[in-house]
Parts: structure tokens; sequence; C-alpha cells
């Protein structure tokens, strides 16, 4: 068969763990160098705060539409052909809308990583 | 429910599924070499076929006729299951996605292991899984009984064991690469199964019937002479005199009162009949219509906590975490994530079509107990004719696949929990181990035909959102959390939400507001798991090298040396 060599492609860090593993003790701490920690620090705020701002956007698409649906029963008389309102709330809204989120945050974190490029090859 | 010839047609159509399954396993198994090979497929996948395998993988049983069949018998609200089955990839691709592949690790316990280098926490962890594989397995296999029973009248051991054989020799002979794109293969089959048949009903359909579903009245008379044929012990609240022919008996006139059912007798009511009453209200009834779920009069309360579990639980699902290493990189996994919230909706647009159409169709399936074979009971309930059966036979292979593939990646995870993490073991053993699992999931789930097969998928959802989610979450995100409290905040989610799920199962859900409490615990279990895990990981001091192993987990590797 035309079938090369496999190899598994790794980076660092899954190289440090399976040596570790491999092994049969633990792996050795890991370690950034200082250049490194500061922009992996970098990463991390900047990324958490996209991750809570779509988890924020979420949650407010997710609970607050039910408590819509709550408030307004009126919504369950209006029809958009044909079908209820409140229907076409649960059963088709919700699905672009989290697309959509899914887009902008991937966006958002691939952005946040282009941004920092390593001055160095980080090795641990 | 359908004649012998449904019987040969779904068979007909099963056999295609199973034989293209073992086919593509058995096509992985020539490049196998090492644990890793076996487990991660080497991590040459692309994000677009990892996403579909992630699909095919998470479109089990419950999303293929289990949200349809809640739809008939709980509500329009039921819908929400498929909006938190699917939003649970949102809150994977914000939080764990990315980091958790660049862990190196290919488990969960490993996550544990080298983010904490806690042996101990790698254990329970392995536990967790165990526990989570196990809520979600003996479902699937017993749904895979119950659907071939309904559409070919087979007995119900005979689905458990043919799915139990069928997914364990395909993992042996080639491990998750093979599993990989027998998951992507069946996420494309199980889309065409599902909304084909679907467009094919609408159309069908009279015009009447298709009003009929928009605007639902109550099921309060039987339409026609029908008989019901209980799946489990039910008990019945006739509220006038009801003719009815019980087991085959002459027709007779009881009395209103309560009664009692006993599994697989058949009780005929007349033309006229009232319907009787059964736990909830039956279909089409106002609180029927209205978009929340309703189980005890707090629909906001109810609804929120399914989407609690849901969105959360996804994140903590071990089958689901694996799959994201067979992405080649962190970014790989993220793109992943995202690519399966837009295939999953639009898979989740349909189960509301086969849900409605039951609804007017097949209301009787409320009293038997037999909703969750909805789907595949309706198109033989619009055409008695040749494309009938030929669309059931569709769809029980769609629904036969569905049970595959979660199966597939549930088995491995179980497999990899018990030789990797639990048991120190070779490739050898790793091969085997899933023979084994399979065989206790068999074992588990033939005894569990006459439990409620909702309340175990559910309960998975809810121990893996109190568990593995805040685990995965604080140790992702917060350099502060020890290894005590990740052991800590673990075991009192476990304990919380499977505590729960065992006096639901043995002692019965209580009524009213403790009712969603117990039955539903994931609105105050995974708050109570984070809450402890922060609590006691604040009481303590992480090792000096834990800010490194977090920070590590956001450093993208496209400059770090990837090979």
């Amino acid at each position: 068969m035309r079938q090369p060599r496999r190899v598994a492609v790794t980076s660092p860090q899954t190289r440090v763990a399976l040596a570790g593993r491999r092994s049969g003790t633990p792996a050795a701490p890991p370690h950034l160098a200082p250049a490194d920690a500061e922009r992996a620090r970098r990463i991390h705020d900047r990324q958490l705060r996209y991750a809570l701002t779509a988890l924020a956007l979420l949650g407010a698409l997710l609970l607050g539409l039910p408590l819509v649906l709550a408030g307004l029963p009126a919504l369950d008389t209006m029809r958009l052909a044909g079908i209820p309102v409140s229907w076409l709330a649960v059963a088709v809204l919700p699905f672009p809308l989290m697309a959509l989120l899914a887009g902008w945050q991937l966006r958002k974190a691939e952005r946040v990583e282009r941004s920092w490029p390593a001055a160095r090859r980080v090795l641990r | 429910m359908a004649g012998r010839a449904a019987g040969a047609a779904v068979i007909l159509a099963i056999v295609p599924v199973l034989l293209v399954t073992l086919l593509i396993g058995a096509r992985g198994v020539a490049a196998m070499r090492t644990t890793s090979d076996f487990l991660v497929a080497s991590r040459r996948i692309s994000p677009t076929v990892n996403a579909a395998a992630v699909s095919g993988e998470y479109l089990s049983a419950a999303s293929f006729l289990g949200i349809a069949g809640l739809v008939v018998k709980d509500g329009v609200g039921s819908l929400w299951y498929a909006v938190g089955f699917a939003a649970g990839y949102v809150a994977m691709l914000a939080l764990v996605a990315a980091p958790m592949r660049r862990t190196g690790a290919l488990t969960v316990p490993d996550f544990a292991e080298a983010r904490l280098g806690s042996p101990a926490l790698r254990k329970l962890s392995a536990v967790v899984v165990l526990v989570i594989g196990c809520l979600y397995l003996v479902p699937q296999f017993t749904a895979a009984g119950q659907v071939l029973g309904v559409v070919s009248g087979s007995p119900y051991w005979v689905g458990v064991v043919i799915a139990g054989a069928a997914v364990s020799v395909t993992l042996a002979l080639g491990g998750m690469r093979a599993a990989t794109y027998v998951q992507a293969f069946q996420f494309v089959l199980k889309l065409a199964l599902f909304i084909v048949p679907a467009i094919w009903l609408v159309l069908q359909v009279s015009p009447d019937t298709r009003r009929d579903a928009l605007t639902p009245v109550e099921f309060s008379r039987f339409e026609a002479a029908t008989p019901v044929q209980f799946r489990l012990d039910t008990t019945l609240t006739l509220t006038e005199p009801t003719p009815v022919r019980v087991g085959g008996g002459a027709q007779e006139v009881l009395a209103p009162g309560e009664y009692h059912a006993e599994a697989g007798q058949t009780w005929e009511f007349a033309t006229g009949a009232a319907v009787p009453h059964v736990g909830a209200g039956p279909p089409g009834g106002p609180n029927w219509a209205r978009p929340l779920l309703d189980p005890a009069g707090h629909p906001l309360l109810a609804t929120w906590s399914v989407l609690v579990a849901t969105v959360l639980g996804t994140m903590g699902l071990p089958h689901i975490l694996i799959r994201f290493h067979t992405s080649p990189d962190g970014r790989g996994a993220r793109r992943t994530a995202a690519i399966t919230v837009a295939l999953l909706g639009v898979f989740y647009l349909f189960p509301a079509v086969y849900g409605l159409l039951g609804a007017v169709l097949l209301p009787e399936l409320y009293l038997s107990g037999g909703t969750d074979t909805v789907v595949v009971a309706l198109p033989a309930r619009v055409d008695d004719g040749f494309a009938g059966t030929l669309f059931t036979a569709l769809l029980t292979a769609g629904a036969f696949a569905a049970f595959l593939a979660t199966s597939l990646g549930l088995l491995l995870a179980v497999s990899g929990a018990l030789s990797h993490d639990l048991v120190p073991s070779t490739l050898r053993r790793l091969r085997f181990t899933p023979l084994v699992a399979a065989l206790a999931v068999v074992l588990l789930a033939l005894p569990a035909a006459r439990l409620d097969v909702g309340v175990l998928v559910t309960s998975a959802f809810a121990v893996a959102a109190s568990t593995f989610c805040p685990l995965l979450v604080l140790g992702i995100w917060w350099p502060r959390l020890t290894a005590r409290g990740a052991i800590v905040g673990m075991t009192t989610g476990l304990l919380a939400s499977a505590g729960v799920i065992g006096i639901d199962l043995f002692l019965g859900v209580p009524p009213g507001l403790a009712g969603i409490l117990l039955g539903q615990p994931a609105l105050w279990s995974v708050p109570l798991a984070f809450a402890t895990m922060v609590l006691v990981s604040l009481r303590g001091r992480p090792p000096a090298w834990a800010a490194a192993a977090m920070l590590r987990l956001h450093l993208d590797e496209t400059e770090t040396g990837r090979r």
C-alpha cells in the first residue's frame, strides 16, 4: 500500500504529556520562558474576555427567550405563515443565531492568536 | 404495527448500515500501530470531517427519536432539548475546545493529570467517565431493542444483542480511526434519513392534517377504534364510562376511576370513547401547545434547568471531548466546534416536524408509553403502501445508525477509561476492552427495557455538567485551581447529581418544585460543584508551576514547533 510510515503529529505540549506517560514517571513540571509566559497571559486575558462575552450572549439568548415566551403569551396566537410565532422562536430562531455567535467567537479567538505572534519558539 | 413486508424491508435497511460500518471500520485496521493511533487516528482529520464526526457521534437516539417523542408526550416545549443540545457546542467552542486539545492529553482523565498532576484525580475522572458512559449507553441499547420490536416484531433482546455485537466488533477491528470515518459517514446518512422522510411526510399528509398540526386540539376522544399496547405498567384515570376491550376480550364499559394496565397488555378503545388521563395532560391541550417545559407548574425553572444541563453537560461528555483530540491542533479543534454548531442546527430543525405530525396522527402513543417510536411509526400511518414501508425502513436505518454512532464513541471512552486510566495496558488489551464493555452494557440493558429512557439520557448530561464541566472550565481558565479542590468539587458534583438520579430511579420523582429540583438537578448541582471547587482551592495553594501549566494551554501551536 502507498501508506507512508505513520508519525504522530504533536505539539511540544503533547510530547511532554506523552513522554511522561510512556516512561511511567510524571512529566517534568511545565515551564514557560518569561517572554512566552507574558504573551500567554495576554492571550489568556483577551480570550477569556471574548469567551465570557460569547457565553453571556448565549445565556441571554437561552435564558431570555423562555422569559419572553413566558411573559408574552400573545406570541402563541400570533402567526407567521400559519405557524405560531412562539413555536418558531423555539424550533427555528435559536439555531441561526447560535451559528452566527459561534462564527463570531471563532473569528475573535483566531484574531487574538494572530495579534500576538511569538517572538521565539516556545519550548518547555 | 407494520406487516411482515415492513419487517423484511427493515432488515434490508439495517443490514447495509451494519455492513458499511464494518467495512469502514475494517479499512482502518491496516494502519493501526500504537495506542495513539488507536485512540486518536494520529490526528490527521480536517475540521469539517471532524465536525461531521462529532455531530454523527452526538446525534444519538435521544436526538433522532427522543425529541420528537417528547414533543408528542410533553408538548412543544420539549424542543428546548434540541436547542440545548446544539448550544452546548457554542459553550464548548468558547471555553474548552482549543485549550483542551493543547493539553496533549488523550482523555479527560489525562487532562486532569496533565493540568493538576494528581493520579488520584485521574482515577476519579475515570470513574466519572464510567458513570456517564453507562447512563448514556444503556438507553441507546434499550432504544435499539424497542425500535426493532415496534417495526418488525422481533423480541427486545434481539435488537440489543445485534447493536452490541456490531458496535464492539467495529471498535475492536478499527479503533477510532474507523470511528471517525464511520461517524462522519453516519452523520451524512442520518441527516439524509431524517430530512427526506420529514419532507415526504409533510407533502404526503392531507392539508387538514397540516392545519391540525399547527392549530392543536386536545386529544380527548378516540376518532376511531384504537388499540393501545402498553409498553410499561401504566395507571389510567377514566373520567367517564368508557367502552373498551381489554386484552382482546369482549367489550365492556368501565366506570370512571383509576385502572391499572400491565406492560404488554392491549386495550382497544371504542370510537368516541373519552381518552383516559396518564400523568401529564394529553397532546394538543393548551398547556401542551405552550413552548415551555412544564412538568410541575414552574415552566421557566423547568426550561432553564434542562438548558443548563444540556449546554454545560455537552462540554463534559467524555466521548465528545476525546473526539476533539483528532484535530491536528487547538485551532482545528476550535474550528471543529464552530462547524458542529452549524451542522447540528440543520438537523435540529426537523424533530419538530415529526413531533407535531405525531401529535395529530399518533396521539395514542402518549397512552401506551411508546412515544419514543413516533418517528418510525409515522410513515406507516400516513401511507400503508410501498412508500410507507420504504420510509419506515429508511427511518429505522437512520435510528439504528444513531444508536451505532453514539455507542461507538461511548464504548471507546469507557474502554479508554478502563484500560488506559484505571488499569494501564498495552494496545492489545485496549483492543479487547470494548468487547467486555459492550457485553456489560448489553447485560445492563436487557433488564432495563421498562426503565424510562429519557430519565437516563438527561441524567448523563446532568452528571457531566456537575463534574467535568467545572473541572475543565476552572482548569483551563483559573490558575489557582488545586488538585484537592478539583477532587472535592467533582466528588460533590457526582454525589449530588448521581445521588439524586438514584432517588428518582428507585424512589420516584416527588411532585411540585421538589420534582423539578430532583428530576433535573443541574440548576443547583452545577453551581454547587463550581462553588466547592473554588472554595476548597482558595483554602489551598497551587504548586508553583500551576500558572505555567494553565497558560501554555492558551499558546497557539502554529509557531511552537508543529511538525
